[in-house]
């Protein structure tokens, strides 16, 4: 069985498994506790916030440990949002847990702006600058998209967010590119970063938020103080510290070339057929998205799985009918209903990639048969 | 002491099966109540639960036992007038009016039923001074039952069951479980008429999801309230309609699905030794529930016969069933079902038999059926 869903999640790796056991099972103490060896445990995880920040290239700011990214998203807007009449300006091709909480702002009546997306995926920046005003407040855009691979310029974007929303905080969602694309926050100029643990590696059930500025940042629980206050409960040292130590142990540049020789002769052997479609420009190379004409996606996974497992899009969301995010890139409902989405890992080797793109046409074209 | 007291329905009309009928809704009562402490005491037609611990669990899985009407929860005292006063001015009516009702089995007792209801009803009235007496509507009754063995069971209120007839007394059948809203609803209802249930469920993987059958397992587990435990027959439906859609009329492919399903579940049926196949079918709700769909299908089974317990209810009606015994909410997952796979856009609504028979003979039917019965996968579902 060959996994090829590795942007819904990745194995957990032997050296953030060891610190997890080390975290859980030795060294378990409360970091908020008192007494030297609860006292160590948190200097560790304080530690673990600057080992972080190194691996996401800042200098500056702070890391607030979560349990994932949905909960880093949730925090990054709803602790950046005002009373008021701020606006709020998303991307339309957010994961759900920004999508759906953008959608939760405008029940509540604020003024919520969603920027579409171009032909290629991408955010359209003249419509992004044409919707930023000084009263914006929170600018939220995924960094990868979790669909379709296709990368967003956040420099451009953190640039045109400066000139002409000088009040916006400007929040990404990293969690496809951290730990995959090489890039450096300080460079970036994003004010809150996502991201999240086992998409590289690590643990389920941690993430983290870097906030550059956290004094505007607003807690929505109350509790202990934990996390400078901003997420108060005991923090989840065991899944944390294996976090940083997979983040810490990636190539992250010797991995994404050969990742990008990976999708190159997945796509290879896979093109050729007018009845496949690409989705996305300039996408990552650890995903590849796909529609196949005249088949229901999901029936394809199925009829897939005892040899290749792919995804469909979104893990998160994959129960629910449609997908906005090929929604607003213009595909219509039907050419939706057949998507795939392929994600790679370096794990893989170019034999077990071309592999599975083989098996992935035939068992297509079988089932096109069936169904005619 | 508490007591409850249960009620049986229409077993009293069963003339000399009654003891069978009593007998399975004994056995049936304590294998619903198993791992509770309690006592069962049957004497002369009354069924009495005593010395329990968890009143409310009691009570919660009683109202689930097929064959009783309704229960009470007693108060039981030594059957003097003193007690029973005693006790009786203790309860407070929750209503404005009440009445008492004093049934006296045991004739030694010193006062006639009328003249000490009236003398209960004056203890009532002087502890509830808000409440009156009515006798011909009131909102509470709270009846006093003089036993011969000495001890008196008071109480006010009638808890409803649900009726029906002891589970198995009627014999087992095959339900066809689709996930539907229907089909529980119809397993159901003839579970309340005495029978023991089977189910088949019919699954087209790749088109169908695992979900859809986790569905069904779940479905099958909510129905275990009722059935205790349910033999869960899954079978793999994916090539049959491969080769439906293959090689007949597109028109078609429900009735000619729907009759390979009887066969196979017929099958299943008689080796199992199962009397009838139960359907969630409603007259009219789709094209294959049609008059002419339904009689088209039947002629596939050879001997046994459809019992179709929903045929003459609406959706709204079904709808309200299945809320009640709580398997509305997982029906409803969007899953799609191996009925929705292949679906022609104008499925017939009245198919000719003739036509029909000819449609199937491109199939290798008889190849088919024992492909299906070759994958047959078993589950066994109990109650949580």
């Amino acid at each position: 069985m060959i996994y090829l869903d590795n942007a819904a999640t990745t194995k957990m790796c032997e050296e953030a498994l060891k610190e997890y056991e080390y975290f859980s099972c030795s060294n378990f103490y409360n970091p908020s506790a008192i007494y030297l060896p609860a006292i160590k445990v948190g200097v560790a995880l304080d530690e673990a916030r600057a080992r972080l920040k190194k691996c996401l290239g800042a200098k500056k700011g702070d890391i607030i440990f979560t349990s994932g990214a949905t909960e880093s998203n949730n925090l990054a807007i709803r602790g950046s949002q005002r009373e008021g009449k701020w606006e709020y300006v998303f991307s339309s091709g957010e994961h759900a847990s920004v999508y759906n909480l953008a959608n939760a702002l405008k029940q509540e009546g604020k003024t919520v702006h969603f920027v579409p997306l171009n032909k290629g995926g991408e955010i359209d920046y003249e419509a992004l600058e044409k919707l930023l005003t000084p009263k914006t407040r929170v600018v939220s855009v995924m960094f990868v998209n979790n669909v379709t691979g296709v990368i967003n310029d956040i420099k451009r974007i953190s640039q045109i967010v400066r000139q002409n929303a000088p009040s916006a905080i400007l929040h990404v969602d990293g969690v496809q590119a951290f730990c995959k694309l090489k890039f450096s926050l300080d460079e970036l100029d994003v004010d809150l970063f996502s991201l999240s643990a086992h998409k590289f590696h690590g643990p389920k059930g941690a993430g983290a938020l870097y906030v550059k500025n956290k004094a505007a940042l607003k807690n929505l629980v109350f509790g202990g103080g934990q996390e400078y206050g901003i997420r108060s409960g005991t923090e989840n040292v065991p899944a944390i510290m294996g976090m940083v130590k997979a983040a810490e142990v990636i190539d992250v540049g010797a991995n994404f070339e050969k990742v990008k020789c990976l999708k190159a002769a997945f796509l290879q052997e896979l093109c050729g057929d007018e009845k496949i479609k690409f989705v996305g420009e300039n996408a990552s190379p650890y995903i590849a998205m796909m529609l196949f004409e005249g088949v229901n996606g999901e029936t394809l996974t199925r009829a897939l799985e005892e040899k290749v497992i792919v995804g469909r899009g979104s893990a998160c969301s994959a129960k629910k009918a449609g997908n906005h995010v090929l929604s607003a890139m213009g595909f219509n409902l039907g050419q939706i209903k057949g998507a795939i989405r392929v994600s790679f890992d370096a794990s893989l080797t170019m034999e077990q990639v071309v592999e599975a793109a083989k098996i992935i046409k035939t068992t297509y074209l079988q089932l096109l048969e069936k169904l005619k | 002491m508490k007591s409850i007291l249960l009620r049986m329905g229409e077993l009293f009309l069963k003339g000399e099966n009654r003891g069978m009928f009593e007998n399975m809704l004994i056995s049936n009562i304590r294998k619903k109540l198993e791992g509770l402490n309690y006592k069962l005491q049957r004497t002369r037609g009354r069924i009495m639960i005593t010395d329990f611990d968890e009143q409310q669990e009691v009570v919660e899985r009683l109202t689930k036992v097929f064959g009783l009407v309704s229960l009470s929860v007693a108060e039981e005292v030594d059957a003097t007038v003193e007690n029973i006063e005693q006790y009786v001015s203790t309860i407070k009516i929750g209503a404005k009016t009440f009445k008492v009702d004093v049934n006296r089995a045991d004739k030694r007792f010193p006062v006639s039923s009328m003249e000490f209801a009236a003398d209960l009803g004056g203890v009532i009235l002087d502890a509830n001074s808000n409440a009156s007496v009515e006798l011909y509507h009131p909102e509470v009754i709270v009846c006093v039952d003089i036993r011969n063995n000495g001890k008196a069971y008071i109480f006010d209120k009638v808890i409803k069951c649900q009726g029906g007839l002891p589970l198995s007394t009627s014999g087992r059948a095959l339900l066809l479980l689709s996930g539907g809203i229907d089909s529980p609803v119809a397993g159901y209802m003839m579970a309340k008429r005495g029978l023991k249930l089977h189910a088949i469920h019919f699954y087209s993987y790749p088109y169908t999801s695992q979900q859809a059958k986790q569905k069904v397992i779940t479905l099958a587990q909510q129905l275990c309230e009722y059935v205790d435990d349910i033999k869960l027959h899954c079978i793999s439906f994916t090539k049959v309609q491969e080769e439906i859609h293959a090689k007949c009329a597109p028109e078609f492919m429900i009735t000619i699905m729907r009759r390979i399903m009887m066969r196979v579940a017929e099958i299943i049926a008689k080796r199992e030794d199962l009397g009838a196949i139960v359907t969630g079918e409603s007259l009219g709700q789709v094209a294959s529930q049609t008059m002419q769909s339904m009689t088209v299908t039947e002629d596939a089974l050879e001997s046994l016969p459809i019992f179709r317990p929903c045929i003459g209810l609406d959706k709204e009606d079904i709808v309200k069933i299945a809320k009640e015994i709580g398997t509305f909410e997982t029906s409803i997952l969007p899953y799609e079902d191996c009925c929705t796979v292949f679906l022609p856009k104008n499925p017939v609504i009245k198919p000719k038999l003739a036509k029909a028979r000819s449609e199937e003979a491109n199939l290798d039917v008889e190849a088919l059926v024992n492909e299906c019965i070759a994958g047959e996968e078993v589950i066994h579902i109990k109650s949580y």
